[in-house]
């Protein structure tokens, strides 16, 4: 016991090992970015680089509720789902309304809903999040196609061209501003918000007390129920954001593809951005970086013109060299530290 | 004829001598009680004897053979069966499968005859009077019935010495009276029994004969019919030497904290008026119900009857965010389990329950939070340098200590400490309760829980001791002796001597 004491007083301010086991997600992307300008070489561009947050936006946006999710020890695996469904009624909504604004208060509505519906059966009723969300994935997106045959009657929704707002809204999408895309303003915004959340305000250190021990967290006084609620309410309303950016930048939800395999990604990204999923650990900044790096893979194979294919062969490689960084590191320090006692 | 006879035994861990040569005889188809206080030893000589643990020094005989270095499968197999406390049963197997694991019937093809396994498992329970289905789930039993299959397992691998340590502590009345008759039945057919309890009513009920161990040695062996409860205890307290310590006279102001005929799970029927900045020692057998009563103080568990009145305020339904704001707080037991936040930074760990008070103001302002940390570690003596260093990185004392200046960081007027010295050294827990007195005279009112009597006897007020969920004594200061109190905390108080 006394030697933790001192441990504890005479240990180094920081380690550039410990911040790099901390920051290691930038480490992942700096590789693979430079491996991109190394494959495009002379043709990389500006506007090819500000692509790469273009095409991270929506998997980028739902990532984020999934970091938050996973901190608390959960899973979210309907998000893909809830992207197709709210999606799909959302260009219902556009096309009944004219109106963008009445469509993203409808979207980010309806993720509300969903996601509470998620919240409440895992946090109030405490049913396994893994369980509850793998039946809501399943009921959103038959939701998504079982409304567009028995309802719209088409083959995708499609946002109707001839509406006077269209052109905005579309155009909204593919705006740049000063060379940037607006979406990934939007994204890096999320990001700004979503960092300021976890590292700043109460409601953030309560969801990693949650992971981290609940038992502990309850005897302190969080209410453990509600915070395990609010996160998956939040992912809700941010996969309503990501249904709304994608109409913007692409007009039309078809719900048998849109979304899928997104909650593993979303998974993927928060994994490599650092958070544990045991729980209680991590930094929501990461999540950007994870969310960025699998876009630029998809880059890199389009430039190299490899078949599409290969793509998760790849994605789930990189999936686990990072973990293992992460496991190594701290083994590593371990080693480090016992050599200079 | 002796069964068991171990001679001399010693056993030091780390220079501290745990057992100074003891003997320790039993005989063949006797119930031997060995008593003495936590940490007199009594453990550690079961471990010894079941192969747990090896000893330093002394010869151990057990039915005719000798054994110098024993392990747990030899000691098994000569026929000395451990009924633990914390039970070692499979919930999720049947109660026939517990008994026949790794001993399976093996019918042709190697498929289990379930049939002959179910009927041998019948017929041994009935041999035993005990009604458990034996296709039934072990999850299904209750506490005592688990109780009862632990003995009629080590009964079915021929066990000759069963060592049932504190088995009664999960039990009612009727469940105790059922296994002491299972207990006397198998004496009959010339079992053997080690039976260590706090109990002074079962021991005097149940056992023939009695040994004593004190700080490690072995006091005095006997005819229980020889002696009586109260000789018994004062062997066991042995003169110990207590320190009046640090304790100062205080004025206490008006009651703060009244309960009313409290009744939750586990305790019962519970009166008492607590006054402000007093000093309340709670003490008990383990399972006595006291951890459960603070618990409901606190809201963690619901109340069943009865009220509790904070600060003149009737409480009828208690949750844990109601008592904080009422500035109650409550230390948990466990730390490991329910304080610690393993993977949060100390100034982290030390906000944690501040942060719910004064959610409506979302964000944090770091650099007020360190100072106020600052000011509190520096009142407490933490000792800690960085706010940012995990909690997990400090010693037990000190981890302590910050749960603690979570809570006064929260303003709480009353502190309720669930058995606060728990796993820290001593130095450290001379700390805690300097600073527990501390506390009291700033007019901060203080209920906490020990086993250790001496440290209630340093710095209580008033001392209430629990036996079997109900207040059994309230102590003034100058009544606390470590005689009288375990006199009541094991029920010998309420036998009349006479009787026995």
């Amino acid at each position: 016991m006394a030697q933790a004491e001192i441990k504890a007083e005479k240990r180094p301010r920081k380690s550039a090992l410990k911040t790099l086991g901390n920051y290691s997600f930038i480490l992942i992307f700096l590789c693979i970015f430079l491996t991109y300008i190394w494959v495009n070489g002379g043709a990389t561009t500006i506007s090819g680089v500000m692509n790469i947050l273009r095409h991270s936006t929506v998997v980028g946006i739902i990532a984020f509720g999934m970091g938050l999710v996973i901190i608390t020890g959960g899973i979210d695996l309907s998000v893909g789902s809830m992207l197709s469904l709210i999606g799909g009624f959302s260009v219902e909504v556009f096309n009944k309304t004219n109106s963008p604004i009445a469509t993203l208060l409808f979207a980010l509505a309806m993720g509300f809903v969903l996601g509470m519906l998620n919240g409440v059966l895992v946090g109030k009723v405490r049913m396994p999040a893994f369980i509850v969300t793998l039946a809501t994935m399943m009921i959103y997106r038959s939701m998504a196609q079982y409304y567009l045959r028995a309802a719209v009657r088409k083959s995708i929704y499609n946002m109707n061209g001839q509406l006077s707002a269209y052109d905005a809204f579309y155009g909204f999408g593919q705006q740049k501003l000063l060379s940037v895309p607006v979406v990934g303003l939007v994204l890096i915004a999320v990001t700004i918000i979503m960092v300021f959340i976890t590292t700043s305000t109460k409601y953030g250190k309560s969801v990693f007390a949650v992971g981290s021990n609940e038992k502990a967290a309850q005897l302190a006084g969080i209410n453990v129920s509600w915070t395990r609620s609010t996160v998956y309410i939040i992912t809700g309303v941010l996969c309503g954001l990501a249904a709304f950016i994608w109409l913007a930048m692409n007009g039309s939800v078809d719900p048998a593809t849109l979304g899928k395999s997104n909650e593993m990604y979303a998974i993927a990204a928060v994994v490599i951005g650092g958070v544990s999923m045991a729980g209680g650990k991590g930094k929501l900044l990461g999540v950007l970086f994870g969310a960025m790096s699998y876009t630029i893979i998809d880059k890199i194979i389009a430039s190299l013109r490899m078949d599409a294919l290969i793509n998760d062969t790849i994605k789930g490689t990189i999936l686990l060299v990072a973990v293992l960084i992460q496991i190594m590191i701290p083994v590593l320090r371990g080693k480090m530290v016992k050599k200079t006692i | 004829m002796d069964l068991l006879s171990m001679n001399g035994v010693s056993k030091s861990f780390f220079d501290v001598t745990v057992l100074d040569r003891v003997d320790f005889v039993v005989r063949e188809g006797e119930v031997h009680a060995l008593l003495g206080e936590n940490g007199a030893g009594k453990s550690t000589l079961m471990n010894i004897l079941a192969g747990v643990l090896d000893k330093d020094a002394g010869s151990v005989r057990f039915d005719g053979r000798q054994f110098d270095h024993i392990t747990v499968k030899e000691s098994e197999n000569a026929g000395i069966a451990f009924v633990h406390q914390e039970l070692n049963l499979f919930n999720d197997l049947t109660v026939y499968e517990n008994i026949y694991l790794r001993k399976e019937i093996i019918g042709a093809l190697g498929i289990l005859n379930k049939k002959a396994m179910i009927e041998n498992t019948r017929d041994l329970f009935n041999r035993l009077g005990v009604d458990i289905d034996p296709a039934a789930l072990v999850s299904e039993l209750d506490t005592s019935k688990k109780q009862l299959l632990e003995i009629a397992k080590a009964l079915f691998a021929q066990a000759k010495l069963f060592i049932l340590d504190e088995p009664t502590t999960a039990l009612n009345s009727n469940e105790i009276e059922h296994l002491f008759s299972i207990i006397r039945r198998l004496k009959a057919e010339g079992k053997t029994f080690i039976f260590i309890s706090h109990k002074m009513n079962e021991i005097f009920a149940i056992a023939d004969r009695y040994t004593v161990l004190n700080n490690g040695r072995m006091v005095m062996s006997g005819d229980i019919k020889d002696t009586n409860p109260r000789e018994v205890t004062r062997l066991m307290v042995g003169g110990k030497l207590v320190d009046a310590g640090y304790y100062f006279e205080r004025k206490l102001g008006n009651p703060v904290l009244i309960l009313r005929g409290l009744t939750g799970s586990g305790f019962e029927n519970v009166d008492l008026t607590v006054r402000e900045g007093e000093v309340i020692g709670f003490t008990g057998l383990k399972g006595a119900g006291i951890s459960e009563l603070f618990q409901t103080i606190f809201g963690v568990l619901p109340m069943r009857s009865g009220d509790i009145e904070l600060f003149g305020r009737k409480i009828n339904k208690q949750t844990i965010h109601g008592a904080m704001r009422s500035r109650v707080a409550m230390i948990a037991a466990n730390r490991k389990e329910n304080s610690i936040i393993p993977d949060m930074a100390l100034l982290e760990n030390f906000y944690a329950s501040e942060h719910v008070l004064s959610r409506r103001r979302q964000v944090i302002r770091r650099r007020k939070e360190v100072a106020n940390y600052d000011a509190l570690r520096d009142k407490l003596g933490v000792k800690a340098a960085d706010p940012l260093d995990l909690i997990t990185s400090l010693s037990g004392g000190n981890q302590q200590k910050v749960i603690l200046a979570r809570w006064l960081n929260t303003n709480a007027k009353i502190l309720i400490m669930d058995n606060p010295t728990q796993g820290i050294d001593v130095g450290a827990k001379a700390e805690i309760y300097k600073l527990i007195l501390e506390l009291a005279n700033s007019g901060i009112t203080v209920l906490f829980n020990t086993l250790e009597i001496p440290e209630i006897q340093k710095v209580a007020d008033r001392c209430i001791v629990f036996f079997h969920g109900r207040i059994q004594a309230e102590l003034e200061r100058n009544d606390i002796s470590e005689e009288k109190v375990m006199l009541c905390a094991t029920g010998a108080a309420n036998m009349r001597e006479d009787a026995i």
